[in-house]
């Protein structure tokens, strides 16, 4: 196919531009700020399905592979000849309109088995065996320039975690201690590290009236993935606030009945696309957006053929997102390995022909200034040959 | 210190969920803890349904489905369906945690807690929606301490598993089910909606259940498993399922939606038909992987995230030795010295700490007369709605996040304000923690402002959040 070699060497030349130029992305450890640049990275949990987020409508192959998966509420909406999104990402289409948004396809990690607790360890922690690190890629990113993060969630993601200062966030019903009883709390847990250092973040986080007040200014009627998200957006905007934020959707593991209308996965991906829109909204009101990048990712992608349910068993090659002001967008990074049975991984997956740690270099070293010698050696290490891909 | 009164304090705080007063475990506290070690209490409460009763209920949503199709005069559809599961689901959880908060063999309710966790069925998944409790209380409370061969198949029989992990949809590919399904799509001109396999619960049963995830990331090692086992596996449990037909009292296996001829199975066959997942499961619980998997996780809970390796190796060699028999071990785990190190290294779970302050503040079920979980879904782990099929973490770490302690010290606030006003914290703390009160927290309680402030610490304190 054409198309494929097109995309091919697209990918070869992005590729060798990131491998090119490795002295353009030094930088000195403590940039801090990075000239105020911002992620946010969104975990998928359970395995979105790739191939219906990012059906390949106009692979040769695709109708027979996916039976009723092939069919859609409402027509897909087209990002070029080979690929379109599911008709529910409407505002994720819009964005990759205006160059906003890359789409990144047949994307995967170096773990080719099937747990999802498994591939969730080796997506956050970076490493290629399960357990081989017991720290996360952006906790360690993070640490290597003296920068914070933080997660909308109330415990620390593993992605984040690492020897650096991370903060978490998530709303409460329940009331303010007193000053005076966090005090007494710090002198209590003079023995305890673990407990002291959690609390002397929180104080830091809730006690800052600026920040808090910001906060309560802008509390609408948004619920979920959309109020995380507006928050995060809060939390980025800051001048001196966290560099990164990790957010969390679940209930993507759809084992049964994924395309009905009401379904959990078309339900998922408005929520997905509200949400995005939310951050986006956010950091475009903050000041933030053009100086942001969001990558969507999760730890595999489903099996290509339908299952007996009506649902998709776990498979491994998916797709991923990269949106946000600062990326080229307004292109699918993707080279197709094609859905008929003999290309498929072990007869039954989308082959995986792009590394996800190839996107995440990218974004960490064209975007956070992440030196090339630390993402190789610490961030993800053993990874030198995995080049990273061109996405700002 | 007195070592004797040290122990009883580890016994009730390490295995237990708090006691009141430390005389409740008297002077002999491994002896105090042996005497637990049985099926779980029975489950306290008003409206618990067992799981035929349940069952029913679930069939009987599916009757207002139908009417909510065309719904009576002045109803729209919503309302025919609203709340049905809602009193099933507050009575479910306020049985669990008045179970454990008012149960006189704590440390048994551990282990009930601990088993319906390894065997997560959630809320979060909206099939088991009115059978979560059923199954806590049928399948897990009286197997907790037989074998685990036993405990095994009542979890992956019950209806709650067979519906969570999506086994009650698959099928043969070969079964007569499908045959039916595809004359039937034939004649009405549209794609078959019944194909095959899921192998979801299958997969499960193998890295979370039994042989654990290790033995998946080594194919060739001694409990290794492959895709190719996945999916034979899948095949055997074929027929496994629930539907309105069945009543949830018998064993809910159809043939017509098993797939025919013998699976082999990590590299034994086995033969066609409904004993087949009885022979597998016998054959996975007396796996040398399900004994370290198991041994590992019940000493990660009990003593350490990292727990002592001659810990588990003990453990797992007397799994095997007594054939599964999960009472020897847990004796074994209560004889081990390293159960018993002075320093607490575990921290507590959220639902553990809401428990443990009820206990200890003697409030029986008091704090669980609102239907709000007391609290606990502030805290980050919604009842009987764990995440995914791995149920809720077992580290620290997990629970240690910033905003995870914040939320913890404003519950703590609430606590105060609710209770403290009439509790002394200082005589609640030496009575309850004993010897592992240390004087810092001591004397940050005795100095604290009033009695709700005095409470909160006490709350937070590193001796109560650590067991």
């Amino acid at each position: 196919m054409t198309i494929d070699a097109q995309r091919r060497r697209l990918l070869g030349a992005t590729l060798c531009a990131g491998a090119l130029s490795p002295w353009a992305s030094l930088s000195f450890a403590g940039n801090a700020g990075a000239d105020g640049r911002r992620l946010a990275v969104v975990i998928l949990r359970g395995g979105m399905d790739g191939l219906s987020a990012v059906p390949a409508v106009g692979d040769p192959d695709f109708a027979a592979a996916r039976g009723a998966l092939a069919q859609f509420g409402a027509a897909p909406l087209p990002l070029d000849n080979t690929f379109a999104l599911h008709p529910e990402l409407t505002q994720l289409h819009a964005m990759y309109g205006q160059r906003e948004l890359a789409v990144v396809h047949a994307v995967g990690l170096p773990y080719r088995e099937r747990s999802h607790f498994d591939a969730q360890q080796v997506l956050e922690s970076g490493g290629v065996r399960p357990y081989e690190l017991s720290t996360g890629w952006l906790g360690r990113a993070l640490a290597h320039s003296g920068a914070k993060g933080i997660a909308l969630s109330t415990a620390v993601p593993l992605v984040l975690r690492g020897p650096g200062t991370i903060d978490t966030w998530a709303p409460s019903a329940l009331p303010d201690p007193s000053a005076e009883l966090v005090m007494r709390l710090e002198r209590m847990y003079g023995s305890d590290a673990a407990l002291a250092t959690a609390l002397a973040r929180a104080k830091a986080l809730h006690l800052d009236g600026a920040m808090m007040a910001a906060m309560e200014k802008s509390d609408g009627p948004a619920k979920g993935a959309t109020l995380l998200a507006q928050r995060a957006a809060e939390f980025l905007s800051q001048p001196s606030g966290p560099q990164a934020a990790v957010l969390e959707l679940g209930g993507w593991d759809t084992h049964a009945n994924q395309s009905a209308p009401n379904g959990a996965l078309t339900n998922n991906l408005r929520t997905l696309d509200t949400g995005l829109a939310a951050l986006r909204d956010g950091l475009v009101a903050g000041g933030a957006w053009k100086r942001s990048i969001v990558v969507v990712m999760t730890e595999f992608g489903r099996e290509v053929a339908i299952n007996g349910t009506q649902g998709t068993d776990h498979g491994t090659g998916g797709a991923a997102f990269v949106l946000g002001g600062a990326i080229k967008g307004g292109r699918v990074i993707a080279d197709w390995p094609g859905l008929a049975k003999k290309d498929r991984f072990e007869g039954r997956d989308l082959r995986t022909t792009l590394d996800m740690r190839s996107v995440l270099k990218g974004v960490l070293s064209q975007h956070l200034q992440v030196a090339s010698r630390a993402l190789d050696r610490e961030v993800f290490p053993g990874s030198d040959p995995v080049k990273p891909l061109e996405v700002a | 210190m007195n070592s004797a009164s040290l122990n009883a304090a580890i016994a009730a705080h390490r295995f237990g969920l708090a006691e009141a007063s430390l005389e409740t475990v008297g002077s002999d506290p491994q002896g105090w803890l042996l005497s637990q070690i049985g099926a779980a209490d029975k489950a306290r409460g008003d409206g618990l349904l067992s799981t035929p009763e349940a069952w029913a209920h679930v069939k009987a949503e599916a009757e207002k489905r139908k009417l909510a199709k065309n719904p009576p005069p002045g109803m729209n559809a919503e309302q025919v369906l609203a709340g049905h599961y809602r009193d099933v689901i507050v009575a479910d959880v306020r049985s669990r945690f008045v179970t454990a908060a008012t149960t006189q063999r704590p440390f048994a309710e551990r282990l009930q807690l601990f088993w319906s966790n390894h065997f997560t069925v959630s809320l979060a998944k909206g099939s088991v929606r009115g059978l979560v409790g059923a199954f806590e209380r049928d399948a897990i409370r009286p197997n907790i301490a037989g074998s685990f061969e036993s405990l095994l198949n009542a979890s992956t029989t019950h209806p709650a598993m067979l519906r969570y992990l999506d086994n009650a949809q698959s099928a043969g590919p070969h079964s007569r089910a499908v045959a039916f399904a595809a004359r039937r799509a034939e004649r009405m001109q549209e794609g078959p909606k019944l194909t095959g396999l899921n192998e979801n619960l299958a997969r499960e049963i193998l890295e979370l259940h039994t042989l654990g995830a290790e033995s998946a990331r080594n194919p060739s090692a001694r409990g290794g498993y492959t895709q190719a086992d996945v999916t034979s596996f899948a095949a055997v449990l074929t027929g496994w399922r629930i539907g309105p037909e069945h009543s949830g009292s018998e064993l809910p296996f159809d043939p017509k939606w098993h797939e025919p001829g013998r699976k082999t199975v990590l590299g034994k066959s086995y033969p066609e038909g409904p004993e087949a997942l009885r022979m597998v499961l016998y054959d996975l619980a007396r796996h040398p992987a399900t004994a370290h998997f198991l041994s590992t996780k019940l000493a990660r809970h009990f003593v350490a995230d990292d727990p002592p390796p001659e810990l588990v190796d003990r453990l797992a060699a007397t799994y095997l030795r007594h054939d599964g028999q999960l009472g020897e071990v847990y004796r074994e785990l209560v004889r081990a010295p390293q159960a018993w190190h002075p320093q607490p290294a575990k921290l507590k779970t959220p639902e553990e700490f809401v428990i443990s302050t009820a206990r200890m503040l003697n409030l029986g079920d008091r704090m669980f007369e609102r239907n709000d979980g007391a609290g606990v879904v502030a805290l980050g782990q919604r009842p009987h709605a764990a995440p995914s099929p791995a149920g809720w973490p077992d580290r620290a770490d997990d629970w240690l996040g910033p905003d995870a302690v914040w939320k913890r010290v404003e519950w703590a606030t609430r606590a105060g304000e609710r209770v403290g006003r009439t509790a002394d914290a200082r005589a609640i703390a030496a009575a309850s923690l004993g010897p592992l009160l240390g004087d810092e927290s001591r004397r940050q309680i005795e100095r604290a402002a009033d009695g709700p402030q005095a409470l909160a610490l006490l709350l937070m304190a590193p001796e109560f959040q650590r067991r």
